[in-house]
């Protein structure tokens, strides 16, 4: 209640004030703010003007020049209403989506930048679980944000975008799980944009308390947009001594959708923090993950999948950074890329002198399917302790004859064994998390897209 | 291993090649980099006037270019280099006669054993003293198949057609900041051909040395081996041990015609105050094999990525490259590989080791151009980390714009096994011979690819490097 309330002064305080990504919006999404919110977010804008563009000189964008695909200056904040919380009322698309879920523990859906709907199971909310919007954590949670709001994880200093992000959001998730609680259900986080030419701001805040519990499943959708839009998303999560975290990104935004998601995972003593990163919509993909491993025993998996076709440009920029000694982290990225799509793999290992006993691993394979596409693989190695077992490993290859041939022999046509191979070599990614109904929904949407190429 | 060897190993100072001569140059320029030093040069070389217009343009090049940010911290370098000596001529004349060189270098190259290798295994030598060759010589029987092996001052005087058609091509003067240097002072170095067909079967060898403070080394090889023909060339370098920074940057250009085959090593083990900064590169025509074998143990800065450009069908490249640091130095080092023609093929071995505070980086380029049908790249890096404070690091990138291209790395780091210490030392070992045992094993690969007196010589100051390192 409390938050449908919030939700509405937040929206109403900003309705009607059609904006560009200006000074004077930071100011206006910071009106009837508490200071300490207010102050950061103007703090962030300082910090967003004072950082250039990042271009392709910069080794950390050598790949994706930003000024070529992103046009700040011709992108607004979003002016729709935000719908009612009614399902009856949201676009079938959206819905379809939801349907496809099997049980959660709790739902939270946002239109166009805005949360409208959240629901949790009642007798999670009963021992202390929360999940609700960012804008209504303000009031309800202020410590826990005052502590963790785009501080240690993804403050505004993290680059040009992130400070953006932090000056700019209007809303977004925050979800809580109490010491020692553990949800059997996954949380459901679906995202619809639908405003083309706006850029949406949001960000999440997961806190899992020691040896709590979570799955966490977060889709962003739309159709095709007819202008550049904009989805940002900072993403949060901290998990504390013992906990399991499991975070899930999927992403099947329309053409015309420049995604953009800057994540950072904090693992403390013995916790399990593992994430999965789908990217198979939008014409421009940028994710930066930073895996943090905090205190010992702390072990990380982190799974990412990209299929491309047409012209889509795919840069997922990860880092895995040991701090302490005895932790574990597995990295495993593969992508197919059909078309003129382009894709991009920077990923580092970094072992602290003090990590002693680290256990990294770092995979990028790649499977290029046309003439045109292409695979950019830069896999790196810092390590500055010497009791490690680090490795890593980049392929890039193409669909393999023999395998083709072999199913083709069994009578199986050489369209439907392209299929298969491609499924296949994706599917180790998704067969490491099996997490309800996520590889299912991942896989028919690869066979989707396999199907409207050219190799259908 | 006998216990005489092992003694005799711990009377080896750290560095043996650290003596030096007193001699005293019959010219150098003032220190530091400026249009009259690179005009004085060009003087004192006699050479025809493009030349010199090279040498200014590239100057200018070299101006504009930024300081590189990436790989070594080069943020001392530009103090460093205004006192250096980017010119020195140790003597009026090049010589073809040993006897003939003056006492004063001749034994500094005796002690490195030079005029007895060449006896012994060696097709050809060179021998350059601070800013020039100051001996050369082959063969005759090389000579009389018309192979050429000269200075780089002779090549351009005595051959300026073959010279002119492809200096500078393989690495441009724009290429980066320090080919530009080289380009505008560049001064002593090779200059090779092989006729087409001639197998040379014993290698060529140039012998690279430093013996002044605050020197400038500028060496240009420029290597065409021409159809069907195949060589080996050596190159060594050594200098002794200064309190303030020396610095070496060479360019080395090499074509490999079709069907030829070329194998070009380095061992590379300037003293610990040696800025080393390298272009080498080699352009690979088709079903043509170039092999660089690449040894970096000295220097305090290395940054040198040898470089295949696959530019006919069928080529071959392959780099195996083993770095070692010890406290202090930073090998940045790796290797390059470019497919730019269909069926070419490309293999990097890199292995290195850090110890005490030594930093070793592997920086590579996988590249397949559309159009490179059936482009094949394996790329393998182990690192060796021997104590807790050295560092190592892994940057391979790999750039594929070709469906039919297959292309793989790997990379591994790890330390020295407890358990297979305690295997050595409990069939008696002592722990320093263990560990030593233990990297020559991790080298192996590489050691058995290179001429057998190196093979020693390798061998020998990992046993040095690892006396102490226990603990």
């Amino acid at each position: 209640m409390a938050e449908a309330v919030a939700n509405r002064t937040g929206r109403a305080r900003y309705a009607g004030k059609i904006e560009g990504l200006a000074r004077s919006a930071a100011e206006h999404l910071a009106q009837g703010e508490p200071d300490w919110l207010a102050a950061r977010r103007l703090h962030a804008w300082k910090v967003f003007e004072a950082t250039p563009m990042p271009t392709s000189q910069l080794e950390e964008w050598r790949y994706t020049e930003l000024g070529e695909r992103l046009h700040l200056d011709q992108l607004r904040l979003p002016s729709a209403e935000a719908l009612p919380d009614d399902p009856a009322s949201w676009p079938e698309m959206l819905r379809r989506t939801m349907s496809l879920d099997p049980e959660a523990s709790g739902h939270l859906v946002l239109v166009d930048g805005w949360v409208v709907h959240t629901d949790i199971n009642p007798s999670l909310a009963a021992r202390g679980v929360v999940l609700t919007s960012l804008r209504a954590a303000v009031d309800e949670h202020p410590e826990l944000l005052k502590e963790h709001l785009a501080t240690q994880a993804v403050p505004p200093e993290e680059g040009k975008l992130q400070a953006l992000n932090a000056a700019l959001w209007t809303d977004g998730v925050f979800l809580y799980v109490p010491k020692g609680v553990r949800l059997d259900a996954p949380v459901r986080v679906t995202r619809w944009i639908s405003e083309a030419g706006a850029a949406f701001f949001t960000r999440t805040l997961i806190v899992a308390e020691q040896t709590s519990q979570v799955s966490y499943v977060d889709e962003v959708l739309s159709e095709d947009l007819s202008e550049e839009t904009l989805s940002s998303t900072s993403v949060e999560v901290i998990a504390r001594d013992g906990a399991q975290v499991q975070y899930v990104a999927v992403q099947w935004l329309g053409r015309g959708a420049f995604y953009q998601s800057a994540q950072r995972t904090l693992a403390g003593r013995d916790s399990t923090l593992d994430t999965l990163n789908v990217s198979l919509g939008a014409s421009t993909t940028r994710v930066d993950l930073n895996a943090r491993l905090l205190g010992p025993g702390a072990n990380s998996n982190m799974l990412g999948l990209y299929f491309g076709d047409g012209d889509q440009h795919f840069d997922h920029n990860t880092s895995q950074d040991h701090l302490a000694p005895s932790a574990r982290s597995d990295l495993l990225y593969k992508g197919a890329l059909d078309g003129q799509s382009r894709s991009v793999f920077r990923g580092i290992i970094r072992v602290a002198k003090s990590a002693q006993q680290t256990d990294a691993y770092q995979t990028n394979r790649n499977m290029i399917l046309s003439e045109g596409a292409r695979a950019d693989s830069l896999p790196k190695l810092e390590i500055e302790a010497d009791d490690v077992k680090c490795s890593h490993g980049a392929t890039v290859g193409h669909l393999d004859e023999e395998s083709l041939f072999y199913l083709m022999s069994r009578g199986i046509s050489r369209s439907q064994a392209e299929r298969l191979v491609v499924l296949g070599f994706l599917g180790e990614v998704l067969m490491r998390l099996p997490l309800g109904g996520v590889a299912d929904k991942v896989t028919r949407a690869v066979a989707g897209k396999l199907r409207t190429g050219p190799h259908a | 291993m006998p216990k005489n060897e092992l003694i005799e190993g711990l009377d080896l100072d750290q560095y043996k090649y650290d003596f030096r001569s007193v001699d005293k140059p019959v010219f150098r320029t003032e220190p530091g980099l400026t249009e009259d030093v690179v005009r004085a040069i060009s003087a004192h070389k006699n050479e025809p006037q493009w030349m010199l217009e090279f040498r200014l343009k590239s100057y200018r090049t070299y101006l504009s270019k930024p300081m590189p940010t990436w790989g070594s911290d080069l943020t001392d370098l530009e103090n460093v280099l205004d006192k250096i000596y980017f010119y020195v001529r140790p003597q009026d004349k090049m010589k073809n006669n040993w006897e003939d060189v003056p006492d004063s270098i001749k034994n500094t190259f005796e002690k490195l054993g030079i005029p007895e290798a060449e006896q012994k295994i060696l097709a050809g030598v060179g021998a350059q003293y601070e800013s020039e060759m100051v001996y050369h010589s082959l063969k005759k029987e090389w000579d009389d198949k018309g192979v050429i092996f000269d200075s780089i001052e002779d090549g351009l005087k005595n051959h300026p057609e073959l010279f002119k058609k492809y200096f500078a091509t393989v690495v441009p003067a724009a290429d980066n900041k320090f080919a530009a240097m080289n380009s505008a002072v560049w001064s002593g170095g090779s200059f090779v051909y092989v006729p087409k067909g001639v197998h040379l079967d014993t290698p060529l060898q140039a012998y690279f040395r430093v013996n002044q403070e605050r020197m400038g080394q500028f060496e240009r090889t420029l290597i065409i081996i021409d159809e069907g023909a195949q060589a080996h060339y050596i190159e060594g370098c050594t200098a002794p041990v200064y309190s303030t920074e020396s610095f070496h940057s060479g360019v080395i250009e090499i074509v490999v015609a079709r069907d030829a085959r070329f194998r070009y090593t380095t061992i590379q083990n300037w003293s610990n105050n040696m800025y080393n900064l390298v272009t080498q590169r080699a352009v690979v025509n088709e079903n043509a094999t170039m092999e660089w074998l690449d040894g970096n143990l000295g220097s305090k800065t290395t940054m040198k990525y040898p470089s295949c450009y696959l530019v006919g069908e069928g080529a071959h490249g392959s780099i195996l490259s083993i770095a070692y640091a010890g406290d202090g130095q930073h090998q940045d080092t790796g290797g390059k590989v470019v497919h730019a023609a269909p069926n070419t093929t490309s293999s990097i071995i890199s292995k290195s080791i850090s110890k005490g505070t030594g930093r070793a980086s592997y920086r590579g380029l996988c590249k397949v151009y559309e159009g490179a049908t059936s482009a094949r790249s394996n790329v393998e890096c182990d690192a060796l980390l021997i104590n807790e404070t050295a560092r190592s690091d892994t940057y391979p990138y790999i750039e594929i714009e070709e469906q039919s291209a297959n292309v793989g790395h790997e990379a591994t780091v790890s330390k020295i096994g407890e358990e297979q210490l305690f295997y050595l030392m409990s069939r008696g070992m002592s722990q320093e011979e263990a560990m030593a045992l233990i990297v020559r094993g991790f080298i192996e690969p590489i050691a058995k690819q290179l001429p057998l007196e190196y093979a020693v010589e390798l061998n020998r100051l990992i046993e040095m490097e690892m006396e102490g390192s226990v603990g």
